[in-house]
C-alpha cells in the first residue's frame, strides 16, 4: 500500500447483520483514491450486503464506513445527500427504471439534480452511453435488453454524476467473456485516466486477475475478511480456503458433495 | 482548493480578426461551472458571424463529463454553426475520451423527437380488434378451465385440496374482518338514510323488510363479491402474473403440468367454496345494522323479528347463495386469466392486477343484472 495515497474510503470494525443473525464482523479495510478494489468471497458469504452497508442502503450492526471523510452510517440531511452525490452504484441486476427508455435512464440524474442545459445533459448522456458500448440502444426500453446489456446500462446511469466512486456489484456476472473483458477494459481505463475509485464485489476469477489492484477475501465460516492482497499474493495465498478459490480447486468434503 | 477570490473557472474569450475568436479555459469545468460557462457563451457568441474558433483547454485542471458535453458542444459547431472549431490542450486520457464521442456519433444517436400519430380509424381498428382477441382469449379459457375442472376435481392426487385450503385461508377466512366492518355499515347507512323518507309515511317499520330483502338477494353477495374481487381477484393475479414474470409458469410446463390444472382449478374452487359464505355473511351482518337502526328507532325486538320472517323467503336466500357461486367462479376465474395473460416487463404484473379488479367488478354486475332478469322471469 502507498502511504502517500489518499484514503477515500474507511471503514473500522464493522458488524453487519439482519437482526441477531450476524453475516459479517470485525471488518477493516481501507480503499485507496484511484484504485480498483474487490470484494471476493463464495456464494452467500455477504458481499453484496457488506455492498449495501458500504453505500448506506442498510445500517450496520456497529462500526463506521467514513467515505471522504463522512460517516455514511451517522450522516443525515444535506451531508448524507452530498456524500450520496459523490459515489454511483450499479446494481446486480442492473435496477434500471422499467418505465423509462435508456436514454431517459441515463439523463434522470443529470435532469433531477444538475442545472446543466438541455442540449449537454443530452450530449453527456449519450457519450456515457457510447462509453459502455450501448450507442446503438439508447431508445429501447430496459426489458428489450439482455442482461448484460442491461449492466452496462446500469453502470452507464452509476457514471451520469461523475463519481469519484464507482461501486458495482457483480459486473460481469451472466456476460460473455468478450463483453466482460471489454468491461474490465473499461474499468480499468476509467480507474486509470480518471482516477475514478471502483468498489467490485464480484467472484470472476479471470477479471480480478485483471482489473484489481486489491482484493480482499470474505469467509462464511469466519465470517469475516481471511485475506487482503493483490491478487497474486492471493493466490499463492498459504490459507487453504483462499488458494482453492484461486485455483478453483473444488472443496467436496465441506459442501458434502460425494461424487 | 481553489484560493479565494479566484473563480474556479475562467472563461477569456477574445475575438480576433476576419471573424476569429479564441476561448481560454482554465480551472475546474464541472457541471457547475460548465453551466456558467454555457451562458456565457452562448450569450455572447449569439449573433456573431464567426469563421473559426478556437478552443484553449490546457488550463483546465479537472473536466468531468459535463464539461466534456461542453468541450464536445463547442467542437461539433451546435453553438456557432457558421465556424470552424478546434479544441485543443487537452490532457491525453481526456483528448481519447473526447475522442470517443464524434459529432457523426451524435448525429446518427440523436433521439428522433416525432411522435408517430396514428389515424383515428386505425386507432379504432386496433382498439376493436384487441377487444375482439381478449374475448376470443377468454372464451379458450372458460373452455379450457371448465374442461379440467371436473377430471381435476376427481383425482384426489392432482387436485392439490392443501392447496385449495391455503387459498380458502387467505382469500376467505382473512377477509372476515373488512367484510365484518363494510357489511355491518352499509346496513347501518341503508337503513338510517331511508328511515327518513319512511318516516314522512309512518312506515318506519318497514326498515326492516327492506334491508332484509335488499342484502339477502343483493347487496349481502354483492359486497361479498366486490372485496373478494380487490382482495383476492387481484391476490391471484399477482401471484401467477409473478410467476409467469419468473419464468416459473414455464418451468411448470416444460414438466408437462397444465398451470390450469395446476394453478387455477384450485382457486377456483376455493372461491367458488368460500364465495356463498362470504355472502352469507356479509348479508347476516347487513341486516343485523339494519335491525341495530330498526331497535334504535324503539321497535320492540319480537316485532323486528318477525317483519323480518314474513317479508324473507327460502327462495331469496338460496337466490343469494347462487349469486355468491357465481360471483365467485367469476373473480377467481378473471382473476387467474389476467395472471397468465401477465406480459413481459417490470409494470406487467400491476398491469394484471389492475385488469383483473376492472374486469372482475364490470362482470359481477353484468351477470347480477342477468340473474334479476332471471329470477323475475322465473317468477322466484
Amino acid at each position: 500500500m502507498n502511504d502517500t495515497a489518499e484514503i477515500i474510503i474507511n471503514v473500522r470494525n464493522l458488524k453487519i447483520g439482519y437482526g441477531d443473525t450476524v453475516i459479517l464482523q470485525n471488518i477493516n479495510f481501507q480503499v485507496e483514491c484511484g484504485e480498483v478494489f474487490v470484494i471476493l468471497g463464495g456464494s452467500g458469504s455477504g458481499k453484496s450486503t457488506l455492498l449495501k452497508n458500504l453505500i448506506g442502503l442498510y445500517t450496520p450492526l456497529e462500526g463506521e464506513v467514513w467515505i471522504e471523510g463522512v460517516n455514511i452510517v451517522t450522516a443525515t440531511g444535506d451531508e448524507r445527500r452530498n456524500l450520496l452525490h459523490k459515489f454511483g452504484v450499479a446494481y446486480q441486476s442492473g435496477a434500471l427504471f422499467g418505465s423509462m427508455n435508456l436514454l431517459e435512464n441515463v439523463r434522470l440524474p443529470l435532469d433531477e439534480l444538475t442545472a446543466l442545459p438541455e442540449p449537454l445533459k443530452e450530449l453527456s448522456a449519450l457519450a456515457k452511453l457510447k462509453l459502455v458500448g450501448l450507442a446503438s440502444a439508447i431508445q429501447k426500453m430496459p426489458a428489450e435488453l439482455s442482461g448484460g446489456m442491461q449492466k452496462r446500462a446500469a453502470i452507464a446511469r452509476a457514471m451520469a454524476l461523475d463519481p469519484r466512486i464507482l461501486f458495482l456489484d457483480e459486473p460481469s456476472a451472466g456476460l460473455d467473456p468478450v463483453t466482460s473483458a471489454d468491461l474490465d477494459l473499461l474499468i480499468t481505463e476509467l480507474a486509470h485516466h480518471f482516477g475514478i475509485t471502483f468498489v467490485i464485489v464480484t467472484h470472476e476469477l479471470a477479471s480480478i486477475n485483471k482489473i484489481a489492484d486489491r482484493v480482499i477475501m470474505l469467509d462464511n465460516r469466519t465470517r469475516s475478511i481471511v485475506a487482503e492482497g493483490r491478487p497474486e499474493e492471493l493466490r499463492d495465498s498459504a490459507n487453504p480456503w483462499v488458494h482453492r478459490f484461486f485455483n478453483r480447486e473444488p472443496d467436496a468434503v465441506a459442501s458434502g458433495l460425494h461424487l | 482548493m481553489i484560493p479565494a477570490g479566484q473563480k474556479e473557472l475562467e472563461t477569456d474569450l477574445r475575438f480576433g480578426p476576419a471573424g476569429s475568436a479564441r476561448v481560454v479555459l482554465r480551472g475546474r469545468l464541472n457541471a457547475r461551472t460548465a453551466t456558467a460557462c454555457w451562458n456565457e457563451l452562448e450569450q455572447r457568441l449569439c449573433g456573431v458571424n464567426l469563421k473559426k474558433l478556437e478552443v484553449d483547454a490546457d488550463g483546465l485542471e479537472f473536466c468531468d463529463g459535463g464539461g466534456l458535453a461542453l468541450l464536445r458542444y463547442l467542437s461539433m459547431g451546435l453553438m456557432t454553426p457558421e465556424a470552424a472549431v478546434s479544441v485543443h490542450g487537452l490532457s491525453t486520457g481526456l483528448e481519447q475520451l473526447f475522442q470517443g464521442f464524434t459529432l457523426d456519433d451524435y448525429k446518427a444517436l440523436r433521439p428522433s423527437s416525432s411522435v408517430k400519430c396514428h389515424p383515428l380509424p386505425e386507432e379504432v381498428g386496433s382498439g376493436v380488434r384487441q377487444v375482439a382477441l381478449d374475448f376470443r382469449e377468454q372464451v379458450e379459457f372458460l373452455g379450457n378451465v371448465t374442461r379440467n375442472l371436473l377430471p381435476t376435481v376427481l383425482d384426489r392426487k392432482r387436485m392439490r385440496w392443501a392447496e385449495v385450503g391455503r387459498v380458502f385461508e387467505l382469500a376467505g377466512a382473512n377477509a372476515v374482518p373488512i367484510v365484518s366492518l363494510v357489511s355491518i355499515l352499509v346496513g347501518l347507512i341503508i337503513a338510517f338514510e331511508s328511515t327518513q323518507t319512511l318516516a314522512k309515511f309512518g312506515a318506519q317499520i318497514y326498515v326492516v323488510n327492506m334491508i332484509g330483502i335488499i342484502m339477502v338477494r343483493e347487496l349481502g353477495p354483492l359486497l361479498a363479491a366486490v372485496l373478494l374481487a380487490g382482495r383476492s381477484g387481484s391476490a391471484f393475479a399477482a401471484e401467477i402474473g409473478t410467476m409467469k414474470v419468473n419464468e416459473e409458469l414455464d418451468a411448470l410446463q416444460t414438466f408437462g403440468l397444465d398451470p390450469i390444472r395446476f394453478l387455477v382449478v384450485q382457486r377456483i374452487v376455493a372461491a367458488i367454496l368460500l364465495t356463498p359464505l362470504l355472502g352469507l355473511y356479509a348479508t347476516f351482518l347487513g341486516v343485523a345494522g339494519g335491525v341495530l337502526v330498526a331497535l334504535g328507532l324503539g321497535f320492540p325486538w319480537p316485532l323486528i323479528f318477525h317483519q323480518l320472517t314474513t317479508s324473507l323467503k327460502v327462495s331469496d336466500i338460496i337466490f343469494g347463495l347462487s349469486k355468491g357461486v357465481a360471483f365467485g367462479a367469476i373473480v377467481s376465474a378473471v382473476g387467474c386469466l389476467r395472471g397468465l395473460q401477465t406480459q413481459e416487463g417490470p409494470s406487467a404484473v400491476g398491469i394484471s392486477t389492475t385488469r383483473a379488479v376492472v374486469t372482475s367488478i364490470v362482470l359481477i354486475v353484468i351477470a347480477d343484472a342477468v340473474f334479476s332478469v332471471l329470477f323475475y322471469v322465473l317468477k322466484l
